[in-house]
């Protein structure tokens, strides 16, 4: 089977949602992308890329209950599907074969 | 100071022309009132749009010329054959906006945020200003300069 690769961006959003469970949807996958992987994130781009995801089968989503809160629109919530946990640790082997053996890369050189 | 008011224009655009609407307006309100920037607001709406617009329309489909019935091919061909077909004949460039369309937007416009027609009015007088000075310098090129060939004369 080929391995399932990632953007970098795609890759962040991935990480992010596995990371905030069953409370992931828009703001806060900008948020954990913004805090943690210090990454700026336009909600629309993040939306682009999720409904590709999405039509690649690597994520689902459903929608949540309306709130006040968010002028009476409701959440849509995302969960990394099993071939989205795949496309993850395909793209992490990846990169970890291209890292290994670069001498720029190891610890200590400037 | 008074926190910013939510821009009813900014949502209503991304409504019409932004993808997945309903959660992606939530997201933006309820960050909004988090940031109270309307300056985040505007961008995170406009760089919505423009990704939406961006983004392939439909989806690419292999063709599949191998498993497809003749029959199946004539009839599918018809289907398109009578499929109907919006023209534009209003007299606007975008399909489907009207005069009436375009009168009540201009009012809507007017009423909700009357500042964006000076920055139409300006942009306006920028457009003439540059296609003058254009003007201007296209005929003092052709009226002041040699020709090249003069010198070689």
């Amino acid at each position: 089977m080929p391995p399932l690769l990632l953007t970098d961006f795609e890759l962040m959003i991935l990480l992010a949602i596995l990371r905030l469970g069953d409370e992931a949807y828009g703001v806060t996958i900008a948020r954990e992308i913004e805090e943690t992987g210090g990454r700026r994130v336009l909600l629309g781009a993040a939306y682009a890329a999720l409904d590709r995801l999405e039509r690649k089968g690597l994520v689902s989503s459903w929608m949540g209950d309306p709130t006040p809160e968010r002028g009476g629109r409701a959440k849509r919530y995302f969960k990394v599907t099993p071939r989205g946990v795949r496309a993850i640790r395909d793209t992490r082997q990846a990169l970890t074969a291209l890292w290994r053996g670069v001498p720029q890369l190891q610890e200590g050189h400037a | 100071m008074t926190a910013p008011r939510l821009p009813h224009l900014a949502i209503a655009l991304l409504e019409r022309f932004g993808p997945d609407r309903e959660a992606l307006v939530g997201d933006l309100i309820e960050e909004f009132e988090r940031r109270q920037s309307l300056a985040w607001l505007w961008w995170q709406v406009l760089a919505a749009i423009a990704a939406a617009s961006l983004e392939p329309a439909v989806e690419i489909r292999p063709l599949r010329l191998v498993d497809l019935q003749p029959v199946d091919a004539a009839e599918r061909a018809r289907r398109l054959l009578l499929r109907p077909r919006n023209i534009n004949l209003t007299g606007t460039p975008v399909s489907g906006v009207g005069g009436i369309t375009l009168l009540v937007l201009c009012m809507l416009v007017t009423i909700v945020a009357p500042g964006i027609w000076l920055g139409v009015l300006a942009s306006i007088l920028a457009g003439v200003v540059f296609g003058l000075a254009l003007i201007r310098r296209h005929d003092g090129v052709q009226v002041g300069s040699t020709p090249i060939w003069s010198n070689q004369v």
